[in-house]
């Protein structure tokens, strides 16, 4: 009998805890409900990449030297370097290059290891495209100017990363103007640096 | 207690008034408040689809559908047309008939059921003297259009789907029954009408969610399982089921079970209400705050006000509970289909029958407060 | 223009008089048609599944008599048990154990069913016999109508009170009938006969685990 009594107020407790259990989660939901959206409205409204962003890559066609460094560097072998050995003047000539960003992992190793800096990351990331095959990019398009959300378009607003936000802000709509990022910017810790090395 | 106004009476008053007898003045009147609540039910319905949308943005700091009219308001406008204008699809090897008849199943019920749910005094299309009787039997019919949906599908997850949703709806009937049972033993009746009268002499503190603490709660679990709302949402699991018995659907059909299920959102929402927090009573009696202010309680203007703070107060607490019910979704995690069944019969199945015994004892003991 | 008022009152009032009483005939026909063609259809239809749904129809076709014989209550019973419970029951059984086989032919099938043709040809004509001598005569009382619960209520504690509990303890067999089925868990005839062979298998119990006789929910 005992047995039995302590069995139903075991059953009991647990019951109860059940339901408090479920009170919290309650209140935890709903302490949601009045915190700031933290939607972007995409087209309307766009993240600035961070600094280091790796984007489409950026290609200067006069820069390359057609080492092929890229290529060995890639995980998949992937930009395709098109040249040809000039005899008179001794040097390899490039007449096409492309890297095909369908297939791309942003790795990030040819800019990397470029020993002419003729490759470099951007911050564009609006590759979709209705073909894949257009996502196959040859110099010319390797060359174009990168899309920048700042400066291309002015229907859309720019709205800074959680990272950039002055001190205690969370969200990076209607920030006033002029307001600066949380922290040291990296050309104050470069020049902090550079005034330390001059005092030593 | 005033009567409250009459709609019937005045508006076969002023067809009369028009020069038509009385026999056509009431033949116009008959299908009025049926067309009116079935419309009434649809907006009610779609507003509540609006709302999970626009609660469940908030919780998870989304905002939510914005941009189709005010607030995104016109959504479940272009979810209606959408799936009006889509194409019918069945597939292959499905039983035609019962394809088509499994949504119908699910949904006239739970449109039948709305006969019985007062908004006021006389605003209720029938007070069946069987009451809410009517609704837990036309509610038992829904799990024979699951499984038919389920069948009919050829798809066995849609089986699955419809197996479950029926295990469901029956183990959660009784327990659901049994709280109804408390509450209409304290009450005498089982018309809706008088459920709510008798709650009505001390405003809030007479409501029967003081009495019925444990029936309250068990009836809103026992109502969730019922509609299928997220704890216990196992019949079209989208995990495991794809959509459950709703796998195969599409276009009209689609929209039978999706409206459907709002409306019974709705209507198990608006039953609480009815049941456990008072109808469309205000929490201060409206005549106690006439009599303050010396209004005479036949004044015409007081009755209409009356009449439309009842709506009010009804949609309130039915929308506060589907409040509920959405922040619950967003909590709650999925039961398993044992912990389901586990927490329908030996849970709530005994806590239910227990509270039954306790409230025919209270009745005995305390008859002033228990409805003697 | 008043006589056309008129000519319009008048019809009106014909329509309305015999409004009701034409619904009450028109739904009564149909509700018979759909009751006798669903349970023709439960008889005859070979699909299991569609007996089984066309029964609900029956239940239901039969719940509509009793609203039109004023019985409110007695008709949502009806829904509530026979279409709700009693129906989904069948079908579930049905779904669960839905193996798509072809009957083999038995030989001499002809002497069941000419022995169904008979026993439901007697119990026909002894059914129709009795229709046919019942003289049928009109009950002048008034029916009880919204009152019914309350009448139901007073004989199921009065002169119904046996049947009443007799069904209440037969339910309350099946339950716990259920609930030992559902809790017993068998052993395996290997391990039974490897490891305990000195056990005596006793005509009344099967074996199972042994387990607590307590376990209030996890």
């Amino acid at each position: 009998m005992l047995k039995f009594l302590k069995q139903v107020s075991d059953y009991t407790k647990e019951a109860v805890q059940a339901a408090k259990y479920i009170g919290q989660g309650l209140s935890v939901t709903f302490d949601h409900m009045h915190r700031r959206p933290v939607t972007v409205q995409y087209p309307y409204e766009k993240l600035i990449p961070s600094e280091r962003f790796r984007g489409r890559i950026h290609f200067e066609f006069d820069k390359c030297i057609s080492c092929e460094v890229c290529v060995r560097v890639c995980p998949i072998n992937l930009p395709v370097v098109d040249w040809e050995f000039n005899k008179e003047t001794k040097k390899k000539k490039l007449n096409h290059y492309s890297i095909d960003f369908g297939v791309c992992i942003f790795c990030g190793n040819c800019v990397e290891y470029c020993p002419t800096n003729c490759l470099s990351m951007t911050e564009e990331y609006e590759l979709a495209t209705y073909d894949r095959h257009e996502l196959n990019y040859d110099n010319v398009a390797l060359g174009r100017l990168p899309y920048s959300v700042i400066h291309s378009d002015p229907m859309v607003q720019p709205i800074r990363e959680f990272a950039y936000l002055p001190k205690g802000v969370l969200s990076g709509h209607d920030l006033p103007a002029g307001s600066r990022r949380a922290g040291k910017l990296p050309e104050d810790i470069l020049a902090e640096m550079e005034a330390s090395e001059a005092k030593k | 207690m005033s009567p409250g106004i009459d709609l019937q009476a005045s508006f076969i008053e002023l067809l009369e008034g028009f020069g038509l007898t009385h026999g056509v003045a009431k033949a116009i009147w008959i299908p009025l408040p049926m067309l009116i609540i079935v419309g009434a039910v649809t907006v009610l319905a779609l507003v509540s689809t609006w709302l999970e949308r626009k609660v469940s943005a908030a919780a998870q700091q989304r905002i939510g559908p914005e941009y189709m009219g005010p607030f995104g308001l016109l959504v479940p406008v272009a979810d209606v047309v959408k799936l009006l204008f889509k194409e019918n699809i069945s597939p292959v090897n499905t039983d035609p008939l019962l394809f088509a008849v499994a949504p119908l199943l699910v949904f006239i019920p739970i449109f039948l059921s709305f006969l019985i749910v007062p908004f006021g005094q006389n605003l209720v299309i029938t007070d069946l003297n069987i009451g809410v009787f009517l609704w837990i039997s036309l509610s038992s019919i829904a799990p024979i259009g699951l499984l038919m949906a389920g069948y009919s599908s050829n798809n066995k997850y849609s089986l699955l789907g419809g197996l479950r949703a029926a295990a469901q709806s029956i183990s959660y009937e009784i327990p659901l029954a049994l709280s109804v049972l408390a509450v209409v033993m304290m009450s005498n009746s089982l018309s809706t009408i008088e459920i709510v009268q008798q709650q009505a002499d001390y405003g809030i503190l007479s409501w029967n969610v003081w009495r019925q603490p444990i029936g309250f709660i068990i009836f809103w679990i026992a109502a969730l399982a019922e509609c299928e709302r997220m704890p216990f949402d196992l019949p079209e699991a989208e995990e495991e089921l794809v959509a459950g018995y709703q796998t195969e659907y599409s276009a009209v059909k689609f929209m039978l079970f999706y409206a459907g299920s709002y409306a019974n959102l709705v209507l198990s929402a608006l039953l609480v209400a009815v049941l456990y927090l008072g109808g469309w009573e205000f929490p201060i009696p409206v005549s106690l705050i006439a009599g303050w202010l010396g209004i005479s309680e036949s004044t015409p203007w007081l009755q209409v006000l009356t009449g439309s703070l009842g709506i009010v107060m009804t949609l309130f607490k039915a929308y506060l509970l589907l409040f509920v019910a959405i922040l619950l979704r967003w909590t709650v995690p999925r039961v398993r289909i044992d912990q389901l069944l586990d927490l329908g019969w030996k849970f709530l199945l005994p806590v239910s029958l227990v509270n039954l015994l306790l409230t025919a004892g209270l009745k005995l003991a305390f008859p002033v407060a228990f409805g003697g | 223009m008043p006589e056309s008022t008129f000519g319009l009152r008048r019809y009106s009032e014909n329509k309305i008089v015999n409004l009701a009483d034409g619904v009450q005939l028109v739904s009564f026909l149909v509700l018979a048609a759909m009751m006798i063609g669903a349970a023709i259809g439960v008889v005859l239809l070979s699909n299991i599944v569609y007996s089984a749904f066309l029964l609900a129809l029956v239940f239901i076709s039969m719940s509509g008599m009793y609203i039109l014989l004023n019985a409110g209550f007695v008709a949502a019973a009806q829904i509530l048990i026979y279409v709700g419970a009693v129906n989904v029951l069948i079908l579930f059984g049905i779904m669960l154990v839905n193996k798509r086989q072809d009957f083999v032919p038995l030989k001499n099938a002809w002497i069941s069913q000419v022995a169904t043709a008979g026993v439901c040809l007697g119990l026909f004509a002894l059914l129709s016999t009795m229709v046919l001598a019942t003289p049928w005569a009109i009950s002048s009382l008034t029916p009880i109508g919204d009152e019914a619960i309350i009448e139901i209520g007073k004989h199921f504690f009065s002169d119904y009170l046996l049947p009443f509990e007799l069904a209440s303890i037969l339910l309350l067999m099946a339950l716990i009938g259920a609930i030992v089925l559902a809790r017993r868990d068998y052993l395996p005839d290997e391990i039974l006969g490897r490891d305990r062979p000195s056990e005596q298998p006793s005509a009344l119990t099967l074996p199972e685990r042994p387990r607590e006789l307590i376990s209030g929910g996890k």
